[in-house]
Formats: C-alpha cells, structure tokens, sequence
C-alpha cells in the first residue's frame, strides 16, 4: 500500500507541471493473490502487485487520456505530457462539463486487516480443509480462492481528493461426483466473512443430489432461481439496460418503458455505492458521490445511471457513475447492484412449487438477442433439480433458456428474504447482492446430454 | 532486461527449484472511438512489468510486479518460491514438463505501416467521416467507429536457458450503426461486429479493410432490419457467413480442444469439454469434409507469433482431420497427459498473468464451393451473417448462436431479410451435418481480440480462417 498522502503529494508535484486547463490523475493500485484449484489439489497460485494511473488533460473542451502503470516522477510525467499532446489532436466535445470539485463523501470503513493479511499459505490451509469434505463423498473439487488490497484515488486539479483504501475476498467451489457438479460461493471485504467449509458442504450436498440427472425436455416451467442464478442474469441485465450508454441508443428496454409497469410490483432493482452490505466505495472515477439510483421500482422502470458528459448530454446530473476514463466510451455503469428482498425462506418457496425446476446457476448469458425486450439465453449447470409437491426429487440434466427478463419477472410467485453478495462475473469490481427468486414461467428451449 | 532476468534465474536456481522462467513485457496501446461525431475515447497507456513462475517441488507458484528493477524482481521471484510451497501442500502429482529446446532468438512480427506513426488527425478524420456517412438517414441513432492498436516487446528467459525477444504489433477497426425508429431498435456493423476486425499487422490492415467502401450499405441494412420479418422457427439447411463461421469454430472447436480445459483446470469458470482423451482418433467431431488446424504461423493472424509464452516455437496442429478429432492444443505441463510435446499453445495476456493454453489461430480449411454456387444449390434455406450473440454449455455441446441479419433462400437465391435470427445445436451433430465449405476465395483469418479464460479473468487476441459453410436441417428462430 503507497498511501493516502504520497499519492497525492505525488500528483501535487506532477501536476504542478501541467499546461493542460484542467488535469485529472486516478489511481488504482492492487496487491492482490488467487489461489485455483481443480482436481482436489492446487494448480494455478499467483500474486500480483500493479498499479494503473490515468491522466485525463483537458483543453476547454478536448480531452485527451493517457495512462502508465509506473509511479516513477518521470513516467508519471511523460504520461501526463503524452495526454496533453493527445488532447491537441481531439475535437471538441461539446457535452463534456469540465471536471468536478470537491463534495462530501460518505466515509465508509472498507479495509479489513484480516484480508489483507492474509496469506498464500492460509489460502492453502483452507483450500486443504474444504478437499476434505468433497474426499468424503468421492467427490473433486474446483474453484478459486482471492483475496487482496488495494488503493483507489482520484486527484484534480479543481481540489478533488477522494482516496479509498479496500480489501476483498472471494471463493467459488463446484463439488463434482462421475455424473453431477455442484456450486456454492461467497465474497466479503472481510475474509473472515467467508466460511470455505460451509461453502464445500453446499457444494458437496447438492452434488450428491444431482447425481445421475434425468433428462427433461424443454418448455415452460416454473422454476426458482437461486440468488447466483438471479445474479448472472442481473448481470446481462444491468450491462443491456441500466447504463447511460445503452438508454441513448435505445437499446435499453428502461428508454421504452420509463414509467409503464412492465414486472410485478415485487420487483425493484437499484444500485447504491454506499451500501456497506455490497462492495460498496463512495464515490467514482471522477470523484462524484455515489448516489443511489433506482432502475426498476416495484416493477416499473425509472432511469439509469450516469457519468458527467452523459449526464450534461441528457440534461441531467451524474449520478456518480463514471468509468475509468480509458472506459469513458462505455458510458456509465451500475456496478453496486441490488435486487429488494421478499419475505419468504428458500424452503417456502421450495414447499410451495407443485412441479418445476430449482436453478443453482446459469452459465455463458448472452443479453444481446434483442436488448429492447430483454431476451437472454443462456445454460444451467452445477445443480439443476426436478421439484414435485414442494420437494427436490432429483437431479436434472441442463437445459437452455431464452426468455424476455420482462416477461419472466412479470410473474413472481416469491421473493426470499435472505440476500447473497455475488461477485460480477467479468469485472473485478462489481458485485450483485440479490435474493433467490420464485418465478411463475421461465422458458427452456434446448437441453443437453449431461 | 535480459541480465535482470538471468540473474534472477540464476538466483532461483542457487534456492533448488525444479524449473523457473521470467517474462518481461512492455505494452502500448493506442484506442480511438468515435460516437456521433464525438471522439470520446482516445487514449494510449503504457504498461510494464515482470511475471515469474516457479516449480517448486513440483507445484507452481507465481508472482508478477510492475517494476523492472532488479532488487523488486529478485523479491517477487521470492514471493513465487513461496507460493509454490503453498500449493506443493496439496499436491497429488508432481508436475512434469515435457522436454524443450532452449531456443535463443529474436523474433519481429511483420508490417508496413506503423500505426502509432500513423497521425491521430489520420485516422481520428476517418472514423468521423464513416459516422458521418453512417448519420445521414435520421433512422440511424447512432454511429460509432473504432480503432485499437497494440505493440509488445516481450522477453522470456527460463532456467533452461532459453532467451527469446518477441516484438509484435497488432491493428484492429471497424464500425456499427444502430438503428431505431421509435420502435425497434437494430444493429448492422463492417467488417465484423464486436470492434471489427483485428491481425497481426501494421496500419496497412486499417487501409485494407477500406472501411469508406461499405458505410452506405450498413446504413441501409440497418434501417432495413427495423421492418425486416422475425426469422421464423423451424428446420432449415443454413449458410453461414465467414465472420460468424469464425465464432462458431472458436466456441464450439477452439476451446474444447484446449487440454488444460479437458483436464478440467477450467471448470469452475468456462466449463469443461466433450472432446475427452478418450474420444482422441476415435470421436467423429465432424463430416469428411471438416478440417481444422491450430495454425500459429499463419501470416497476420492475430493469433500469429515466434514463441508462446513457455518458449516453444509456433507450429501447425492438426485438431480435426476428414472429420475425425485427432489433437488437442497443448502444453508443456499438459502434453506429457497424451504422450506428446508441447504445441505451443501458452500464452498469457500480459506480464502480471500466468500462460494458460490459449487459441492460437484455429482454422477451418477451405473447401471447394465459390458462395454464389453454393447459395444456387440450395432449395430452401438462410443465409445467416455477422454475429450478434453466443452462447454455449460448460461442456461446449448445446450453443446457440444470434446474428445480426440474415436472408431466406428460395430456389437458390436470397430473398426477404430476417431480423433477430438465431440457430442451435449440438456440437458434433452440428459439424456431421455440414456438407459445404467455400473455397480460398472466401477464406479470411478473422481476429478476435476478447477471447475470455482464466482466474483472474485474461483477455487472448486468437483468430480463425474460415469461409463460409452449410449445415443441414437446423434449428432457427428461436427467441421467441
């Protein structure tokens, strides 16, 4: 860890050289390790210590980005110089605000001596533990252990000095037996958070279930999604539909349907950077205050989030959203997602489904069919049971869905109460905290042979 | 560099390891986008640093800095030494390598043009005269334009005594529309969605791409699609682009057959294979007429270079043969598994990642039919063009494909365009069921550069030679 107060003495010093009307300068620094196991035993370990800084050199209205992942005064420097000579060469972009001042942020504690702490060898002792479990049943094990720190800053010369120290930990674990597989996982900033035996036992019990899966053939079911089933398709959700960039284009199904209601009012989906209960960090890469936004409330669409140019280009006010602004063409994203919780337990739900399907998980979402009515595709796998008079009777061999979200959320039968934090599948930084939820038709349109 | 490196190794080697190597890489990058006459991304970042992989006692440890810095390379090599005594406390079977040539050697990916020399107002002018062009029908919602540029100078050196300097460039653009017109919203892009098209060459690939050549029929394929008819559900024989056959060998050929994968080291992210050992010469992956190749010496392709990322020389591999699966895409820690030496498949997408087995440029031979015959030959039929959406099981057995655009065949000829059309199968059924190939005429090596494996996440640039083929009574339409 550098530090709060040599980063930006720093930038003070490097900026001070700037012939640039404005300068930004974002740190993201991580010191990070993941240990990977498969075939009950490790066989990828690594470590890494990296830092990404970004110059973002504004002339009136051009701007130009530069970045280096080397703190030397005289790279740092050199980039700046390569930012300022690429904001020559830019057209004007006419939405582009200038960049921020100062704000209050929310203080929030996000660093956790104990996962910082932590060690490859405690990552081992545990990763041991949990082969013991799956040993016991014949079973093998996969998955993947991190945990790591970090630093993240943002540094203008408008007098921005937001700084954030953070921790994180994840594990995921599939049990596998000669016929079935089976998931659980769990992330906190707080590794002590993370229980890696109880995680093994979900894994090992519901493989142990899903052995010797039946065939099913497609069609329309009422299933329960389980909250890493609820998150992946969240995921495709949230990259199609919440962000600013997808609203403009239309492409979105929140710019077709902003106030009609279009899921059943159980139904509410928002981001909140604050929230301590996620991965929370209270402000962006423009050092914006995170605010809370509402993307789906009680089952009618409301907004998206935003950064500043899109912000001023839609004639409103960054919701504290931005990306890196390497990123700055994506537009801004939600990457604290939420999805409100009902008032039942998984067993309710469970007791309550005469016949259907209870989803683990899904695998390689795909939201880009047809993004305006939200249709995903996308398989089962990792334990995926045939449920009869409010009981799992066995296992079931993986099916493909390809449904409207809209369609699918428009028929909630059930909400769980208990909400899981889940990392994002393809970003390091997001995470979805969601319930397990009961839905009254879902679409299967292929199967396969396992 | 090279001398920080040795007597790391050297180092290494005084604490017993079984086998070491250091990789230093230095990346520049350089990405433009343009959005409605906008330039909003136009970037370059530098990135450097050494990644080193121990095995210790037969487990591997790694450790990766962003410095170059002998004393900070010394103290991560440490750091990879104790990590491989981690792991080496759950080790069932001491890894083993299979034997390699310590090559010494300096390779240089070709090209002409420099792009970083190329000037910004070049090609940043380009981009906005295409959204431009794109823009001049109020249907079009939006026009964007992009163009990434890479350059690695990479050096591997390893206890063995290898010492390998790899300089490559890469240059990649393309363009989309997005059309809207208070209903439906759709999509057409040049030359393939997703950024485009990508190889291993200089800015010459920019200039032969002639990306002016194309803006106005995107343009009205675009706006076309919004009144286009849904593409039905049903059977049908179907053709399929290059750029599409491309992502369909990547899927459902290319990762199957990489060994780690089938070993299982991937599954708790991407999924295994049913392309098993023991359907190795035995599975009947495909027709006769289905031939690929792991080809990482194919001139430009994006998945083209000197050394993979464990020093082994790029060759040619056979995975499918007259239908038949005889290879997989290997390692040195993987080939031992089926008797074999490393194909030199390792590749790692930067100095701070460990090389996992990544696509090299998988290839579908060419076959033997110009398109404009093969479209005449077929009775009842769709032509499907330029993916839009993938997805397949983490066995790589169901997927399910979405293009942007496609078109009936009827007696032989195109007819009305289709929107939102998709198609689905089983992988091996699939491959048995194409009865058609194109020729060289048609067969381009399509770059990808977001090929997504690995723990924490690694992004591959990988490419496929293809042409494009037909399939018998498939499934279609089926996003209803």
């Amino acid at each position: 860890m550098i530090g709060k107060d040599k980063i930006f003495s720093t930038f003070e010093k490097v900026a001070a050289s700037s012939k640039a009307d404005e300068t930004e300068i974002v740190f993201i620094g991580n010191d990070t390790g993941l240990t990977r196991y498969a075939n009950s035993t490790i066989h990828q370990n690594v470590h890494e210590n990296n830092a990404t800084i970004l110059f973002r050199a504004v002339r009136g209205k051009k701007i130009g980005v530069a970045s280096t992942n080397s703190l030397a005064l005289n790279d740092l420097k050199a980039t700046l110089k390569n930012a300022i000579e690429i904001s020559k060469y830019q057209k004007d972009n006419k939405h582009f605000p200038g960049l921020p001042g100062p704000e209050n942020y929310a203080k929030i504690d996000t660093y956790f001596e104990s996962t910082a702490g932590f060690r490859p060898n405690d990552r081992a002792r545990l990763v041991k533990k949990m082969f013991y479990r799956s040993n016991r049943r014949k079973f093998t094990m996969a998955g993947a252990f991190a945990t790591g720190e970090g630093e993240i800053a943002v540094f203008n010369t408008n007098g921005v000095r937001c700084y954030q120290q953070v921790t994180g930990s994840s594990l995921n674990v599939i049990a596998m037996s000669d016929s079935s597989s089976g998931y659980a996982s769990g992330m906190s900033r707080d590794v002590n958070n993370i229980d890696p035996v109880a995680l093994a036992d979900i894994a090992v019990e519901k493989a142990y279930k899903a052995k010797k899966p039946k065939p099913l053939k497609e069609g329309e079911y009422e299933v329960i999604l389980e909250p890493a089933a609820v998150a992946e398709a969240m995921e495709w959700t949230n990259y199609i539909a919440f962000g600013s960039k997808t609203f403009e284009e239309k492409t979105s199904f929140v710019a077709h349907n902003l106030g009609k209601k279009i899921m059943d009012e159980s139904i509410t989906i928002y981001d909140d950077g604050n929230d301590l209960s996620g991965i929370a960090i209270p402000f962006d890469f423009e050092g914006v205050p995170k605010k809370k936004v509402v993307f789906v409330d009680k089952g009618v669409p409301k907004g998206v989030v935003y950064d500043r140019i899109s912000a001023n280009r839609m004639g409103t006010k960054s919701t504290g959203h931005a990306l890196p602004a390497i990123n700055s063409g994506e537009g801004a994203v939600a990457l604290n997602l939420f999805m409100a919780p009902g008032n039942k337990t998984r067993e309710e739900m469970l007791k309550s489904m005469d016949r259907g399907i209870l989803v683990t998980r899904f695998h390689y979402i795909n939201g880009f069919i047809d993004t305006p009515k939200a249709v995903l595709t996308g398989m089962t796998r990792d334990g995926t049971f045939w449920v009869e008079n409010g009981e799992i009777k066995h296992g079931i061999k993986n099916l493909r869905f390809t449904d409207s979200i809209i369609r699918a959320f428009s028929n909630v039968k059930g909400i769980s109460k208990d909400v899981k934090l889940i990392p994002s599948w393809w970003d390091a930084v997001g995470c979805l905290a969601v319930p397990a939820i009961h839905l009254g038709s879902f679409k299967f349109t292929g199967t396969t042979d396992f | 560099m090279k001398d920080k490196l040795a007597n790391t190794l050297d180092w290494l080697k005084g604490k017993s390891v079984d086998y070491a190597d250091c990789r230093y890489v230095r990346k520049e990058t350089e990405s433009i986008r343009v959005t409605d006459g906008t330039v909003d991304t136009l970037n370059r970042e530098v990135n450097v640093g050494v990644g080193i992989r121990v095995l210790y006692d037969g487990a591997w440890g790694f450790a990766a800095i962003a410095s170059t810095k002998e004393g900070d390379i010394k103290k991560t090599a440490n750091k990879a030494l104790q990590i491989a005594r981690a792991s080496a406390t759950t080790k069932k079977v001491a890894v083993k390598l299979a034997e390699q040539e310590a090559f010494k050697d300096h390779y240089k990916s070709k090209f002409t043009k420099d792009p970083f020399a190329v000037p910004l107002d070049e090609k940043m002018g380009l981009l906005l005269e295409i959204c431009d062009k794109l823009k001049t029908d109020d249907r079009i919602k939006t026009a964007s334009g992009s163009m990434d540029f890479f350059k690695y100078n990479k050096i591997f050196c390893s206890t063995e005594g290898a010492v390998i300097e790899q300089d490559l460039l890469e240059s990649g653009g393309g363009y989309e529309a997005i059309s809207y017109d208070g209903n439906d919203v759709q999509k057409r892009s040049y030359p393939n969605s997703h950024r485009g098209d990508f190889a291993t060459r200089g800015y010459e690939f920019i200039e032969s791409l002639k990306l002016l050549d194309h803006v106005d029929r995107v343009r009205e394929e675009a706006i076309q699609l919004l009144t286009a008819e849904s593409c039905p559900d049903t059977i049908k024989d179907i053709i399929i682009c290059g750029s599409q056959m491309a992502l369909q060998v990547h899927e459902s050929c290319g990762h199957p057959s990489e060994l780690d994968r089938v070993l299982g080291t991937e599954i708790s992210l991407a999924g295994g294979s049913f392309m098993q050992i023991d359907g190795l010469n035995k599975l009947k992956y495909g027709s006769d007429i289905v031939n690929i190749y792991a080809d990482a010496t194919v001139e430009g392709g994006l998945g083209t270079f000197g050394y993979d990322d464990e020093g082994v020389k790029a060759q040619r591999a056979p995975i499918i043969k007259n239908g038949l699966h005889v290879g997989y895409q290997t390692s040195r820690e993987t080939a031992p598994v089926i008797g074999q030496r490393s194909n030199g498949t390792m590749r790692a997408d930067g100095w701070n990642r460990i090389p996992l087995i990544r696509m090299t440029n998988i290839n579908l031979e060419p076959g033997t039919w110009e398109l404009k015959d093969l479209i005449a030959d077929t009775d009842d039929g769709i032509f499907f063009d330029a993916n839009k959406s993938w997805s397949i099981d983490d066995q790589r057995l169901n997927f399910q494909f979405g293009v942007e655009c496609a078109w009936e065949i009827k007696k032989g000829k195109l007819g009305k365009m289709y929107k939102n059309p998709l198609y689905t199968a089983m992988t091996p059924k699939f491959w048995n069921a194409c009865d058609a190939i194109c020729n060289k005429n048609h067969w381009h090596v399509w770059g990808v550069p977001n090929c997504g494996k690995g723990e924490p996440m690694q992004t591959a640039h990988v490419a496929h030679g293809t042409s494009p083929a037909r399939f018998r009574k498939i499934k279609v339409g089926v996003s209803k």
